[in-house]
């Protein structure tokens, strides 16, 4: 049996967020630029926000990727409440060093000293709005000691921003915010994605209209975008395999991609 | 593994609601445009009838509905009907007047005798003459007025006054036509002298009508006069050499006009 054409294409867009996978666009390729300079200058803390499924993690788990080649960073992907924990974690991946004793910031700062590194340690913290206030007035320590140094990402919802900007206002030295992705940019991703595992064919079939319907429904969420293809997918190879006669291989179906939303839940039904 | 089929189902469910609205408003946009459609096809009517109003007049008179146009209306159409009606039903002698004597002739002065024929005179005699030569005939006038008695002697007496009226005007104008338009009237009721008298004067004013001399000689014969007859159609015919007059003498001399 021929394999699927649809089949490879689906499993690109399943929703895992990993630095391979990472496609450059250009607007996104400017901002990390701009977050690689940053990180390279003396400044404390940096944070990095915008509305969900803007490529935040992302473009952090890339930044991870890519200066761990060259320097001590560690990526904290799924926060960890406990400040104990927090702090235990910290000391161990970036110093090495694991108290059995119950981890203090005093503690920590005493440990960070004595280890003192040629170069300030990196520490990427994914969702940082759901640590805890007095956690993060910790964080703010330890970046003050320059013990470490903090790259954050935060959600931009309205309440959750006024609270990290309230928070963070005199200690962040660099914020970048994400914005959510154009028809056109959604469409370079989409199809950079593909052309990247060889799907000449199925990135051909998208076109502007296409995109436009796929950005209006997802409103330039790349995760929700990501889900959207996926169930695509799921519904070409259905076709493929049972009504293969009524796919059109030169553009993609709107109605398939409503029912792809209908099914994501993008459109409620 | 996705319900494919629970997927098509619900996105039709899902087309049909968002085309819903928009179904809804092409049906209040339709209503509405032809609810306006109506409304303007249903005002020209009204506004018409001062646009055109011979047009639209005399459909509309029965319907007393619209006030202001209605003056209009009835000054260009409902006045002058009403009038004719009117004139009709008051005075049925006077149109027993008009088919006398081929109307035109005396018609507008007939009824009355004495002044106001006068300044008539000049004008009608040589239409009169033009018509046919039987104006004293009753028929119609007795056909017209389907055999009233009362009508047709009316009529008789208008005729003798039209012919007074003639004659008066012959004695004013010497028109030949005139005279000849007598003297037939005259023959034609048997009263040969005065149907001679007239030809003569005629003749005496135009002798190259053969009518006349022909109807000079008929009234001759009626007379008793058959000679003088034969001699002046003779003459008559030397010199005009009418047909009518040579078949009259013919007739004459043979014996078969009477």
């Amino acid at each position: 049996m021929q394999p699927s054409l649809f089949a490879k294409p689906r499993d690109l867009f399943l929703d895992v967020v990993n630095a391979r996978d990472y496609v450059q666009i250009d607007s996104v390729s400017h901002m990390y630029q701009s977050l690689k300079s940053s990180v390279e200058k003396p400044l404390k803390m940096i944070l990095l926000y915008g509305k969900p499924g803007t490529g935040k993690s992302m473009l952090l788990h890339k930044l991870h990727y890519d200066l761990a080649k060259h320097q001590k960073v560690h990526m904290i992907s799924t926060p960890i409440v406990d400040e104990d924990d927090f702090l235990r974690v910290l000391a161990q991946n970036i110093f090495g060093h694991a108290p059995r004793e119950t981890m203090s910031l005093t503690r920590f700062l005493e440990i960070a000293q004595a280890l003192s590194l040629p170069k300030v340690p990196i520490v990427l913290l994914d969702e940082a709005q759901l640590y805890s206030p007095s956690l993060m007035e910790k964080i703010r320590l330890i970046s003050d000691a320059r013990a470490v140094k903090f790259v954050i990402t935060l959600h931009k919802t309205d309440k959750e921003d006024i609270i990290a900007k309230e928070h963070f206002q005199t200690r962040i030295w660099e914020s970048i915010e994400l914005k959510n992705a154009t028809p056109e940019e959604l469409k370079v991703y989409v199809q950079k994605k593909l052309l990247k595992a060889n799907c000449f064919d199925v990135a051909n079939m998208f076109n502007d209209k296409n995109m436009k319907l796929i950005t209006a429904l997802t409103r330039g969420n790349y995760r929700e975008t990501n889900k959207l293809l996926f169930s695509l997918f799921t519904l070409y190879c259905w076709y493929e395999e049972h009504h293969p006669s009524i796919i059109q291989y030169n553009a993609i179906k709107p109605k398939w991609v409503e029912m792809a939303a209908i099914h994501t839940g993008l459109i409620r039904a | 593994m996705l319900d494919i089929r629970d997927l098509e189902r619900r996105w039709l469910k899902y087309k049909i609601k968002s085309y819903a609205p928009l179904g809804l408003g092409v049906a209040v946009a339709l209503a509405v445009t032809i609810g306006a459609a109506s409304w303007i096809l249903s005002e020209p009517k009204g506004q018409p009838t001062t646009d055109i109003p011979p047009k639209t007049a005399p459909k509309k008179v029965p319907l007393p509905r619209s006030v202001e146009p209605a003056p209009e209306e009835k000054t260009t159409v409902l006045e002058p009907s009403m009038e004719f009606v009117q004139t009709f039903e008051q005075t049925p002698s006077t149109t027993q007047t008009a088919p006398f004597p081929e109307p035109k002739i005396p018609a507008a002065s007939l009824p009355k005798k004495g002044a106001s024929a006068s300044p008539s005179l000049p004008v009608p005699p040589p239409k009169v003459l033009s018509m046919p030569d039987t104006p004293i005939h009753t028929a119609p006038a007795a056909s017209t007025a389907k055999g009233t008695g009362r009508t047709l002697s009316i009529n008789r007496n208008d005729s003798k006054l039209d012919i007074d009226e003639l004659q008066k005007r012959f004695k004013e104008t010497s028109n030949p036509n005139l005279g000849l338009f007598i003297a037939r009237y005259y023959y034609d009721r048997g009263e040969y002298g005065e149907a001679y008298n007239y030809a003569l004067k005629t003749n005496s004013i135009n002798d190259k009508i053969d009518e006349s001399w022909v109807l000079f000689a008929k009234s001759l014969v009626k007379m008793g006069k058959t000679e003088q007859a034969i001699q002046t159609l003779q003459l008559y015919v030397r010199q005009s050499n009418s047909e009518s007059a040579k078949g009259l003498l013919e007739s004459i001399e043979k014996g078969t006009f009477k």
